[in-house]
């Protein structure tokens, strides 16, 4: 299991807790809203105290991270509430402090949190794909552009898309006497946070301001309504496609199997080849191969698709 | 680049150790209160059908149907849960 179905949960019902972690600075608090059992990636609510000095770094692991109040200062840059960073792993970022304190959300995507000091950027770093803005003062909201589309009310802001993965995070936001009368289930994981307001959903009741949920694929949400208008961000680790419908008792597994079988009258020659070829190793000619890297999750068609083969070792 | 591969300390093991445990205290919690929310939810479920048959059901943005009573699906025997 990667990260359990965390759904609802509210972080103003917890304290804050100091984190402490090697390499990382006195005057960072935390609360823990999931964490991945396989690799320690995690999803957090921080808070850096006032004072908070973090000397030049990088992180072994890609991270994000959003303020929600007060600011930071990263270098000779002041950023305030509604900043966003995405951060590749091994790309140094400037040093860090927050002379008056901040909160914000921190996302490590895959792996545990990290702080190396370092001035410079890991050999590896994909310095490229470094991202920083304001989404509050410099972006506009648009529709969702999903099709199907939430109702009408529910726009959103992008703020980083994975151009391999077509997971995105993202600021939501449904305007209030928001309604959508449909039950909903993504093939991919999805998170959220409430930076304000409440909304509703027919299966878990009210998620007020600080709720959080962390929801694994192929599970019902929906219907929708918010009284009064909601601001919030969101998050996929892959694409997110809206299977919509109206039955509130369907399970994971039946909700599986709806997507597959629409898999396969939306694309049935790839649905079949996907399934009948022997050796199934998809390989995308714009991206490494997989056999190139050691291992690369396939199968035999036998469904296995965990399967990997370890890089083989050349005989000398 | 996503992940960088490096040796996790003994430190950090042992913290995410403790917040797994915490997680799952955390999870049964979350499973004891959406228990205890059955009852408004089966009214909550009960309105939903019956709106969908008179207002509609979204299908596409502001694009609604109205679901025929037929369409109307019932509760299986088995135990319903809502987080799994």
């Amino acid at each position: 299991m990667a990260r359990p179905h965390i759904e609802p949960f509210v972080d103003r019902d917890v304290s804050f807790k100091k984190l402490v972690l090697p390499g990382f600075p006195k005057g960072m608090q935390y609360k823990m809203l999931s964490m991945d059992s396989d690799n320690g990636a995690c999803s957090m609510t921080v808070a850096y105290e006032a004072g908070y000095k973090q000397p030049p770094g990088m992180s072994y692991s890609e991270y994000e991270l959003f303020i929600m109040s007060g600011s930071i200062n990263v270098g000779s840059k002041t950023y305030g509430p509604g900043s966003y960073f995405f951060v590749p792993a091994g790309v140094a970022i400037e040093a860090l402090s927050s002379p008056r304190g901040a909160t914000g959300l921190l996302f490590y995507n895959y792996g545990e949190p990290s702080f190396v000091e370092s001035d410079t950027d890991h050999s590896r770093a994909e310095r490229s794909a470094f991202t920083a803005v304001n989404a509050y003062d410099n972006m506009q909201w648009t529709s969702t552009n999903f099709y199907p589309a939430t109702a009408p009310g529910c726009m959103v802001k992008v703020l980083h898309y994975d151009q391999r993965t077509q997971a995105f995070t993202f600021l939501y936001c449904m305007t209030p006497n928001f309604w959508q009368d449909n039950i909903s289930y993504h093939d991919c994981s999805e998170e959220a946070y409430h930076i304000w307001g409440t909304s509703w959903m027919m299966q878990f009741g009210e998620l007020p301001t600080g709720g959080y949920f962390y929801r694994p694929p192929y599970i019902n949400h929906g219907a929708f309504g918010c009284k009064l208008g909601t601001l919030a961000i969101g998050r996929t680790d892959s694409q997110l496609y809206n299977h919509f419908h109206f039955n509130p008792w369907t399970n994971i597994e039946e909700n599986r199997e709806r997507a597959a079988s629409r898999i396969q009258h939306w694309k049935p020659d790839l649905y079949n080849w996907i399934n009948m070829k022997g050796h199934n190793h998809p390989v995308d000619f714009e991206h490494a191969h997989g056999h190139a890297n050691g291992d690369a999750p396939h199968h035999h068609g036998d469904g296995q698709v965990t399967h990997a083969h370890k890089k083989k070792r050349k005989k000398r | 680049m996503k992940l960088i591969a490096n040796k996790r300390s003994r430190e950090t093991q042992a913290w995410i150790n403790r917040e797994l445990k915490e997680q799952k205290a955390r999870y049964r919690k979350i499973v004891q209160e959406q228990d205890a929310l059955t009852p408004k939810r089966d009214k909550w479920i009960a309105d939903f059908l019956q709106r969908i048959q008179t207002r509609g059901v979204h299908v596409h943005y502001d694009q609604m149907r109205k679901v025929r009573p037929e369409e109307i699906p019932t509760k299986p025997r088995r135990k319903f849960k809502v987080v799994f």
